[in-house]
């Protein structure tokens, strides 16, 4: 059925692209491709792979013409990187649409990326890094009826892998920009917003009572005025057991979701206080399925460091519970004063705070023990919610930083950023409670560039990290030569110096070149990368160590 | 423009949602007794686990929930594998955690359906869906197993044995109840309940975990016929000898030179509790087609 239906589309495609030779439409597309080889290495616990050489390539296709538009992703592993989910495997075509708009309506068959709001209800997205892509299949329409007022709504299943998940997911959601719908004149901009979703899924169970219809509603309130920006948004989701045959295993709770920001800006200054509140929040396409098939999204309330060894220990977001707080102050310290230099100097400072909600004690039909909550539980024996604040929260993830930037001179820029972090290993990585504890580390990073001549710029980075837990203390060093516009070379070395296992103090070293030209960009390198966890939007997984060659392609047209 | 508004609000009806209120239970009534004279279908659950997964016990309550509710229908095999989970810990963390359930053919099945590489607990119902889609999360069994309880079945298996002590004869006898072309294996094997260890549960370290249906031998995976044609009411016997202390002796030796930071610390069988566990499996597509359990000392 897949393939008959992707069949049908690149027919139509392929008719499509004949009639815009002669109608002028347009044809745009991007290619990637991702090749690595695997060598066995017992020291870094690096495994071979069987067909030494492992692929991910993707190449999108999207033809549009006036309110028109058609496309499709063509994706190939063969067989997927190591870092992904073994069921990425073989060849096919899972992406392909077509939407045209018409007199304000929006149509869209075929696969689609969608979210609501933040996304606390549903988010479809797709991220290469993290090998997520949960595209839709189905309808949407979108709808201005009038200025302002902006509607959306689908139906659809699901991608996991190259096949979809068994609900049926159903969304609504309305936004409306009261100034524009009101035509207000007021300096003060209100926008609110109300979503919906739905998951369909029959219930089978024998031994017990399951929602066949979960919904999740949401409600958001967006004020801006001058510097001011405030965001809020709430969100509910009702009963989702996951269909277990022991009491235990389901849950019949609610869940539920509070995020609020609020942002001050002007020149040179700016401010954001932001916290979150997670109740038993995952949403899935399907019931009683793994983390492949979340379909909603709890932004992480952590800031999303790109030096590696501040991202040697990234907050991922906990669902089933957890209270985050964050702050953000940037300000700019103005050109010709004392610290300010000729060019001014740039201060950003982050503080992030992650705990977990009120933990509460789930009990089996003997009134026994079984296990710790870490969030909202219900079923016959249980009916536990935690307290809207928690007094006791555990904590999860503390980090606070500050980043300096400084343009020194015409030829050389520095950044320099200092933080101390404080890691929960156990519950951010799943381990046995009490098997790593807290891992507390102190970072320092220096970033220097310095432009040789036009064109020719050698940039160099030093990061050290100390710590006693987890693998230890670690360095870094990174020297880049970047010949613009179309050549780079790279090596860097991470140093596990400091790990208490004599035998893991390794180097890392890896080494990149890497050209240029016009919408064409190739990448070869070659190195060691050690075992890890990979965040993006507090969204993770891990990653095994390897070393090898490795080649990537992207291009555009 | 009367007609897109209807289409929303169309939309917005169907996004409707279930509230279920307690008691969530259902009286399921009991599990309906076998009729031992005929053959039907019975299902193998695999559950891949290690004694320090503090997940894994989850799964095998989900495993004994599903036997409770259809009964001798449904077969457990636990395999403890991985390093990571199922490796015993260093002497000096004694006693916990001291003991090595992992077999020879725990690891190699492991590495064929490709379980604990993408975490655990997970396991397979007749290894249905491979070679994508046949490992399953504990919660996706349950669904798996009412899919398969609707299948018809082409083989009937009975097991009879013959011990006297540790050592004896296991005799497997097939009955084709179709005519049927393909290319089946049968496997025997040997698995234990009742072992009395510790295990990682949540945040608990249970010093008293019963460990039930653990695999503990591999006796024979082979054709089930030189012939690829089978006839309505033929008969198969496979008969084959066991000396419980040889294969014990086996398992303390994998556990000692070949397992990752094993122990040698693999015995202690108790013949009481041991059953064999006969099934046949499709060679093309791994499916397994009927199984069987029964006592070693029966």
């Amino acid at each position: 059925m897949f393939k008959k239906i992707t069949y049908t589309f690149i027919v139509s495609f392929l008719a499509i692209n004949s009639l815009a030779q002669n109608n002028s439409g347009e044809i745009h597309g991007d290619f990637d491709l991702n090749m690595q080889s695997y060598q066995e290495d017992e020291i870094i616990g690096a495994k071979a792979a069987d067909e030494i050489i492992l692929n991910n390539a993707y190449l999108n296709i999207n033809y549009t013409k006036g309110d028109f538009a058609a496309g499709l992703r063509y994706e190939s592993y063969l067989n997927a990187l190591m870092d992904f989910d073994e069921n990425y495997k073989g060849n096919g075509i899972p992406f392909r649409y077509a939407a045209y708009t018409i007199d304000g309506l929006e149509v869209t068959v075929g696969n689609y990326y969608e979210q609501i709001g933040s996304g606390l209800i549903f988010r479809s997205y797709e991220n290469k890094g993290l090998g997520a892509d949960n595209a839709m299949d189905g309808i949407r329409l979108k709808y201005s009826p009038i200025k302002g007022v902006y509607l959306k709504s689908f139906i659809g299943k699901s991608r996991t892998y190259f096949t979809y998940a068994e609900g049926i997911i159903r969304g609504t959601d309305a936004e409306v920009n009261l100034n524009e719908a009101l035509n207000l004149k007021s300096k003060t901009r209100i926008i609110i917003g109300q979503g919906l979703v739905s998951r369909f899924q029959a219930d089978i169970n024998p031994k017990f009572k399951l929602p066949q219809n979960v919904a999740a509603y949401s409600t958001r309130l967006n004020i801006i005025n001058g510097g001011w920006n405030y965001s809020g948004e709430y969100a509910i989701k009702l009963n989702d057991p996951v269909g277990s045959l022991t009491s235990e295993g389901n849950n019949y709770a609610n869940g539920n979701a509070l995020m609020s920001s609020l942002t001050y800006s002007k020149r040179g200054f700016g401010i954001v206080a932001e916290m979150h509140r997670v109740d038993h929040m995952e949403f899935r396409s399907e019931r009683a399925q793994e983390k492949q098939y979340i379909i909603n999204y709890i932004p992480t309330l952590t800031k999303q460091h790109t030096y590696t060894l501040l991202a040697l220990y990234p907050s991922a977001t906990q669902t089933e519970g957890e209270f985050g707080n964050q702050i953000d102050i940037f300000y700019k310290i103005k050109k010709g004063s004392l610290l300010g230099g000729k060019y001014g100097t740039k201060i950003t400072f982050n503080l992030s705070n992650i705990k977990s909600l009120e933990k509460g004690v789930k009990y089996n039909a003997e009134n026994n023990e079984v296990g710790e909550l870490s969030g909202s539980f219900k079923n016959d024996y249980n009916d536990f919610t935690p307290e809207f604040f928690s007094k006791d929260g555990s904590l999860y993830f503390k980090d606070i930083n500050l980043e300096v930037y400084k343009k020194i001179n015409k030829k050389i820029r520095a950044t320099g950023v200092i933080a101390k972090q404080s890691y929960n290993k156990d519950v951010l990585e799943g381990k046995t409670p009490g098997t790593y504890g807290i891992v507390k580390s102190t970072i320092a990073i220096a970033d220097i560039s310095y432009k040789i001549k036009k064109g020719h710029t050698v940039r160099v980075e030093l990061q050290e990290l100390l710590a006693d837990g987890g693998e230890g203390s670690w360095s870094m060093g990174l020297a880049e030569y970047t010949i613009s516009p179309h050549w780079f070379f790279a090596v860097q070395d991470m140093y596990n110096w400091g790990n208490h296992d004599v035998s893991k103090q390794l180097h890392y070293v890896n080494i990149n070149f890497g050209y240029l030209k016009g919408a064409n960009r190739i990448e070869i390198g070659y190195g060691k990368k050690r075992a890890g966890i990979f965040c993006v939007g507090g969204v993770c997984k891990e990653v095994p160590s390897s070393n090898g060659f490795s080649l990537a392609i992207s291009s555009s047209f | 423009m009367k007609n897109i508004i209807t289409l929303f609000s169309f939309i917005l009806i169907i996004t409707s949602c279930d509230v279920v209120e307690g008691p969530y239970e259902i009286d399921t009534g009991g599990v309906i007794p076998l009729d031992t004279n005929t053959y039907v279908k019975k299902i193998l659950i695999e559950d891949f686990t290690g004694h320090t997964c503090q997940n894994c016990p989850g799964a095998a309550r989900e495993l004994e929930a599903i036997h409770d509710l259809y009964g001798d229908q449904i077969i457990g095999m636990a395999l403890h594998v991985s390093k990571a989970f199922a490796r015993p810990y260093p002497s000096s963390q004694a006693p916990k955690y001291q003991y090595d359930f992992r077999t020879k053919w725990g690891k190699e099945w492991d590495d064929l359906f490709g379980i604990s590489g993408i975490g655990l607990p997970g396991g397979m119902v007749n290894r249905i869906g491979y070679p994508n889609e046949h490992r399953l999360g504990k919660d996706e069994w349950l669904a798996r197993v009412i899919t398969e309880l609707e299948k018809e079945i082409d083989f009937g298996i009975s097991i009879t044995t013959n011990m006297t002590g540790t050592e004896g004869v296991i005799t497997i006898n097939t009955e084709i109840l179709n005519n049927i072309n393909g290319d089946y294996n049968l496997v025997v094997c040997l698995s234990e309940s009742n072992i009395i260890n510790w295990q990682k549960d949540g945040s608990e370290d249970i010093e008293d975990y019963e460990h039930n249906h653990a695999l503990r031998s591999l006796l024979s995976d082979e054709n089930l016929s030189v012939s690829s044609s089978y006839s309505i009411s033929d008969n198969l016997e496979k008969t084959i000898s066991v000396n419980l202390s040889t294969l014990e002796q086996f398992n303390i030796n994998y556990s000692q030179n070949t397992a990752e930071l094993g122990n040698g610390n693999s015995g202690g069988w108790d013949a009481l509790n041991m059953s064999v566990i006969a099934y046949i499996y499709d060679n093309t597509t791994q499916e397994i087609l009927q199984v069987e359990e029964a006592h070693l000392n029966n």
